[in-house]
C-alpha cells in the first residue's frame, strides 16, 4: 500500500489523521518495525490497531497488558486439565497407547495472542495494549518475540513467524518503557487534536450532527483540555459520546445551561467538575460559544 | 558545532555521512539513538519522498526520537542542522560577515588594551568579551587601565598584575550575564504550562533554585501532573498470572477433593503485595528551601491514595507535618505555617538532632516498610553525630533514598556526602526531570 493509499484508507475508515501520523504508520508498514505509540488517554491508540486491522482486512489479535502478565497468559499454555483426561481415559481403557508427544502436540496446546499472531495463516494485527503497565520482566521477553518473530516452545522448539505480523503497541507513558523495546519500534507521539481536526472527526463519526454543534462542542471541549487542573482530560471518545447525546436530545447548538446540564458525560470526577465550575461555569462556556461565532463561518454553516 | 547542511547536499551521496553526524549531535544531547535507529532511519528515507522536508522530518523523528521529551531537542537539532539552500546561503553570508565583524573587534579591543606600549596578554575569547561590554563598562574598564598607566612609580613589570584584574572583572561581567533575570523566567510570559509544551520540557531541566518566579505557577502544575502519575503507579491493581506465586497445596489438595484427589486445578499462592509507607524528611535551611517546597509538592498529591504518608520538616529541630497532610490542609496554608511555626526557618542544619527527634518522638512512624527520603544538600553541623543517627534509623526501615541537589562533581568536596552514602542511595536532585526519574523510577 502506498502513503497515499492509506491516507486515502485512513479517511475512508473515518480515521482522521494528520501527514506525520500516517506517514509515521507508513513506515512502521514498509519496515515490517512494531509501531509503539505513546499519548495521553483517548487520542486514539488503541483506536489505531483497529483501523489497521480493518485497512488490511485482517484479524485483530489484542493482547492487553496488566501487572503480573505472564508468558502463560500471552503466548501459549498446555491444556493441562485436557492432558489429565487424556491420561486417565487411556488408564482406564487400558490401551496404554498415550506418549509424551502426544500430550505435547498442538491438540493440548491453548494459544495465546502472541503466538496466535506468529502462526496466523495470514498478516494480522497485533496490538498489544497499554504495554507500560505489564512488568520490566515481561518487556523483555516481548523483545524476542519483536525483533525475530519466532518464540521457542521447549517441549516444540523454535516457532518463526509465517507472516510477520502488523506489531502495534500502545503506552499512556506512565512509566517510561525500556530503551531496548523502544529500539525495536518505530514511535509515534499522538496529542489532542486541533479544533479543526476535531471538527472532522465528529463529522466522520457521528452521522446528522449539525455543522454549528460540531464546531461549538469540539471548542468547548479543546477549552476545557486547557485547564491544566482538570484530572481527567475529555478524550476523543468522550467527545464523540456527548455529541451523539446532544443529537439525540435533539440540540442543533450548545448553550451554557445545556453544556452544565450534560457535561457528565465528558468530566468523571467530581473534582473535575468542580474545576469546571471555578474556572468556567455557565458564563465562560458562553463566552467561549460567543469567540467561536466566527466558527460557524468557517466551517461554513449559519 | 558543524556548519549546517542541506537537505540537497544529503542527496548528493553524503546521506549516511549526513545522517551520522545528525545521530551524533543528538547523541550529544542526550538522546539514546544506536546504529540500530540509523540504520532505520536510512531505510525508512529511501521509502519516502525525501525531497518534502515535512516527509523528511517525520521519518527522522517516527526513527530515531523514542520520547516525548526528546521531540522538541529533536525539532530544535533538525531545525539547525538541515536547512533549506536559501536559508542555508544567507546563513552562511551572515556566518561569514559575523567572523569578520569579530576579527575587527579583537583587533580594536588590542589595541584599546595597552599598558606602557604593549597589549594586554587576553586571549581572543577575552578580547572579544571586551569588545561585546557595553560601552559604559567599556569605558570604565579602559579608564581603569589608563588611570592605573599613569599612576606613580607604575613599572612595565606590573603588567600581568593588571591582566589578572582585567580579567577578573571580564569574568565577574560574563558570570552576571548568565544569570536568568528574576521574573523573566525560561517561558517569558510566565503562562501555565501545556501539556508537554516546550516551555514544560525546559522547565524539567532547569535548576529547582533558578526558575523564576513567573514560571513557578507552570512548574507546579507539572508538579501536580507527576505526583498523579505515581499516585496511579503506586495504586495500581495486580491481577496475577496462573503461575505466578508458590503452589498452595492445602488449597490445592481441598479443591480437587471432587477429582478424586487428582490434582486437576492447582491452586497458587498469591504475592504479598505491602503498601508503601513514606517518610518525607525536607531540610528547610536557607539554601534548601525551594528544593524541599518542590518534592513536599510533588509527595503532596499523593495524600489521597497513600495511606502513611508522614512529612517533616527540620532545621535544627524537627517538626511534623503530618497532621496537616492528613487533615488536607492547602499546600500553600501547609507551608505558611512551617514558617510560623519554626523560629529557625530558612536558618542552619542539624542533621543528627532531626534524626535523634525522630528516631525518638516518631519511633511509630518507622519499620521495616518505610521508605525514607530525606531531602537535604547533607551540610551539617555535627557531622559525626548525623552519620551516627543516620546508620540507626536505617537499621529501622526499609530504604533511605537521599535527594542531594548539590552537582554531583562537589561531591567529592562533602565528607558528608562520603559518609550519608553509606547507609542511603543518594542521587542527584536538582531538576524536575531529575526528581521525576527518581521518585517514579526508583520508589
Amino acid at each position: 500500500m502506498s502513503l497515499p493509499d492509506l491516507r486515502k484508507s485512513f479517511d475512508r475508515a473515518g480515521y482522521i489523521c494528520d501527514e506525520v501520523t500516517s506517514l509515521t504508520v507508513y513506515l512502521a508498514l514498509e519496515l515490517q518495525k512494531p509501531l509503539l505509540i505513546e499519548g495521553a488517554p483517548g487520542v486514539g491508540k488503541t483506536e489505531m490497531g483497529k483501523v489497521l486491522a480493518e485497512l488490511l482486512d485482517t484479524d485483530l489479535i489484542r493482547l492487553q497488558c496488566y501487572e503480573g502478565l505472564d508468558e502463560t497468559k500471552a503466548l501459549y499454555e498446555w491444556n493441562y486439565q485436557r492432558q489429565l483426561l487424556r491420561i486417565q481415559m487411556d488408564r482406564e481403557l487400558g490401551e496404554g497407547k498415550i506418549s509424551e508427544e502426544d500430550l505435547f502436540s498442538d491438540r493440548y496446546l491453548l494459544e495465546r495472542p502472541l503466538l496466535k499472531a506468529i502462526r496466523s495463516e495470514k498478516r494480522s494485527v497485533l496490538l498489544i495494549d497499554e504495554v507500560d503497565k505489564c512488568d520490566p520482566e515481561f518487556e523483555a521477553f516481548l523483545f524476542e518475540v519483536l525483533s525475530d518473530f519466532q518464540v521457542s516452545i521447549p517441549e516444540l522448539g523454535t516457532i518463526p513467524a509465517r507472516n510477520i505480523p502488523v506489531v502495534v503497541l500502545t503506552s499512556n507513558n506512565e512509566r517510561e518503557l525500556s530503551d531496548g523495546l523502544k529500539r525495536r519500534c518505530i514511535y509515534l507521539y499522538l496529542e489532542f487534536p486541533e479544533v479543526e481536526k476535531e471538527v472532522r472527526i465528529i463529522k466522520a463519526k457521528v452521522p446528522g450532527v449539525a455543522d454549528r454543534l460540531a464546531w461549538e462542542t469540539a471548542r468547548v471541549i479543546s477549552r476545557l483540555r486547557q485547564q491544566s487542573e482538570l484530572r481527567k482530560k475529555p478524550s476523543i471518545a468522550e467527545t464523540l459520546d456527548w455529541v451523539t447525546a446532544l443529537v439525540s436530545l435533539n440540540r442543533t447548538r450548545l448553550d451554557g445551561r445545556t453544556v452544565s446540564e450534560t457535561l457528565n458525560l465528558v468530566l468523571k470526577n467530581h473534582a473535575d467538575r468542580q474545576v469546571f465550575d471555578l474556572q468556567l461555569g455557565e458564563r465562560g462556556v458562553e463566552e467561549i460559544l460567543k469567540e467561536s461565532g466566527g466558527g460557524g463561518d468557517i466551517c461554513g454553516c449559519r | 558545532m558543524r556548519m549546517p547542511l542541506t537537505e540537497e547536499t544529503g542527496q548528493g551521496g553524503y546521506l549516511e555521512e549526513n545522517l551520522s553526524s545528525f545521530c551524533f549531535l543528538l547523541r550529544n544531547e542526550g538522546l539514546p539513538v544506536g546504529t540500530t535507529e540509523l540504520i532505520d532511519a536510512l531505510h525508512a528515507l529511501t521509502r519516502i519522498d525525501s525531497t518534502r522536508r515535512m516527509e523528511f522530518k517525520a521519518a527522522l523523528q517516527a526513527t530515531l526520537v523514542k520520547s516525548s521529551r526528546d521531540r522538541a531537542v529533536f525539532d530544535r537539532l533538525f531545525d539547525q542542522y538541515f536547512v533549506p539552500a536559501e536559508q542555508h546561503q544567507m546563513r552562511s553570508e551572515l556566518l561569514e560577515r559575523q567572523k569578520e565583524k569579530r576579527v575587527r573587534s579583537i583587533d580594536q579591543a588590542s589595541s584599546d588594551l595597552q599598558f606602557k606600549g604593549e597589549t594586554l596578554q587576553l586571549n581572543p575569547e577575552e578580547l572579544y568579551q571586551y569588545s561585546a561590554l557595553s560601552s559604559d563598562q567599556r569605558d570604565k574598564l579602559l579608564d581603569f587601565v589608563t588611570k592605573t598607566e599613569q599612576g606613580k612609580n607604575v613599572q612595565p613589570r606590573f603588567r600581568p598584575l593588571l591582566e589578572t584584574v582585567v580579567k577578573s572583572h571580564l569574568r565577574y561581567c560574563r558570570n552576571q550575564d548568565d544569570r536568568v533575570e528574576p521574573g523573566k523566567g525560561i517561558s517569558g510570559s510566565g503562562q501555565g504550562a501545556g501539556s508537554g509544551g516546550p516551555d514544560e520540557l525546559a522547565l524539567r531541566d532547569v535548576d529547582i533554585r533558578t526558575i523564576a518566579a513567573a514560571d513557578l505557577p507552570a512548574a507546579e502544575q507539572l508538579l501536580q501532573r507527576l505526583s498523579r502519575k505515581l499516585a496511579v503507579k503506586l495504586m495500581r491493581r495486580r491481577r496475577y498470572g496462573s503461575r505466578s506465586g508458590p503452589i498452595d497445596l492445602r488449597r490445592s489438595l481441598r479443591d480437587n477433593m471432587r477429582f478424586g484427589g487428582v490434582i486437576f486445578n492447582i491452586r497458587r499462592r498469591p504475592k504479598r503485595r505491602h503498601r508503601q509507607q513514606i517518610l518525607l524528611l525536607c531540610d528547610f535551611s536557607g539554601s534548601m528551601k525551594r528544593y524541599s517546597t518542590f518534592v513536599i509538592h510533588f509527595l503532596y498529591g499523593l495524600r489521597e491514595v497513600v495511606r502513611d504518608l508522614s512529612c517533616f520538616s527540620f532545621s535544627d529541630r524537627l517538626q511534623d507535618l503530618t497532621p496537616d497532610i492528613k487533615d488536607r490542609v492547602a499546600l500553600k496554608i501547609m507551608l505558611d505555617r512551617v514558617v510560623r511555626r519554626s523560629k529557625t526557618w530558612g536558618g542552619g542544619t542539624d542533621i543528627g538532632c532531626s534524626l535523634e527527634d525522630l528516631r525518638t518522638k516518631h519511633a511509630g512512624t518507622l519499620n521495616s516498610r518505610t521508605t525514607v527520603i530525606v531531602v537535604s544538600d547533607t551540610r551539617t553541623v555535627s557531622l559525626n553525630a548525623a552519620y551516627r543517627e543516620l546508620s540507626l534509623l536505617r537499621e529501622e526501615v526499609r530504604r533511605i533514598i537521599w535527594l542531594n541537589p548539590l552537582p554531583p562533581q562537589q561531591w567529592a568536596d562533602y565528607r558528608s556526602v562520603e559518609l550519608f552514602s553509606e547507609t542511603a542511595e543518594m542521587w542527584p536532585c536538582s531538576t524536575i526531570a531529575q526528581l521525576e526519574d527518581i521518585l517514579i523510577g526508583r520508589l
